[in-house]
């Protein structure tokens, strides 16, 4: 999922691992969410979403077709 | 965006994970090599005491660790790592117990107990997923 967070961070000037620390999960989770190799599950969107103080659309863009959602 | 006064003690969480993980690991990766070893070098007994001792090592980091040691990313990685295994298996075990019967019935090759049990192991592991898996279902 194409997702804001490495210009976010950056922007606040952390690093993964303090991202990592300030939400409870390893850098290595942090890295695959911001190379899009792992979406993150509602709760963790929802934390980080709480850490930047923005919405969980803010930070992540499924890229849904409204047209194709039955697929 | 939020401050983060307590961002050291966070670290020394996430530190305090590896190190507990690499702690389970190596309790059990130790244990398994030493018993391989002492084996080989003709005590068996004390390499299974060994073997025991790292397995017992393992289970009490697990249970006793003050810290949670899996995040969300690693229980994904867990479950797709045990679909790709059963992926795998499956094949085997449906063209492996097809073809056993075959050379049986035939008289061509007479399959080793070992392999018949091999096979009776895979099907009990299907069984077994399939029973968690209706389990879970009915309980979602």
């Amino acid at each position: 999922m194409n997702n804001d967070l490495p210009a976010r961070r950056e922007t606040a000037g952390l690093s993964q691992a303090d991202l990592a620390a300030a939400v409870g999960v390893s850098r290595q989770t942090i890295n695959a969410i911001e190379r899009d190799r792992y979406d993150p599950s509602l709760e963790l969107a929802f934390k980080l979403a709480t850490f930047f103080d923005c919405t969980v659309e803010d930070l992540f863009d499924p890229a849904i077709d409204p047209d194709r959602l039955h697929e | 965006m939020s401050t983060t006064p307590t961002g050291r003690n966070r670290h020394e969480r996430l530190a305090k994970r590896r190190r507990y993980r690499w702690l389970m690991v190596g309790s059990i990766a130790v244990g398994v090599v030493l018993s391989l070893l002492l084996r080989a070098l003709e005590y068996p007994l004390v390499g299974e005491v060994v073997y025991w001792a790292g397995i017992v090592g393992f289970v009490a980091v697990w249970l006793a660790t003050p810290v949670q040691l899996f995040d969300e990313r690693d229980v994904a990685l867990e479950r797709r790592a045990a679909h790709l295994t059963l992926n795998v298996f499956a094949p085997v075990l449906v063209v492996g117990a097809s073809a056993a019967r075959i050379l049986t019935y035939v008289g061509a090759y007479e399959v080793p107990a070992v392999v018949w049990g091999a096979l009776w192991g895979y099907f009990a592991l299907f069984v077994t997923f399939a029973v968690a898996y209706g389990w879970l279902r009915y309980r979602s």
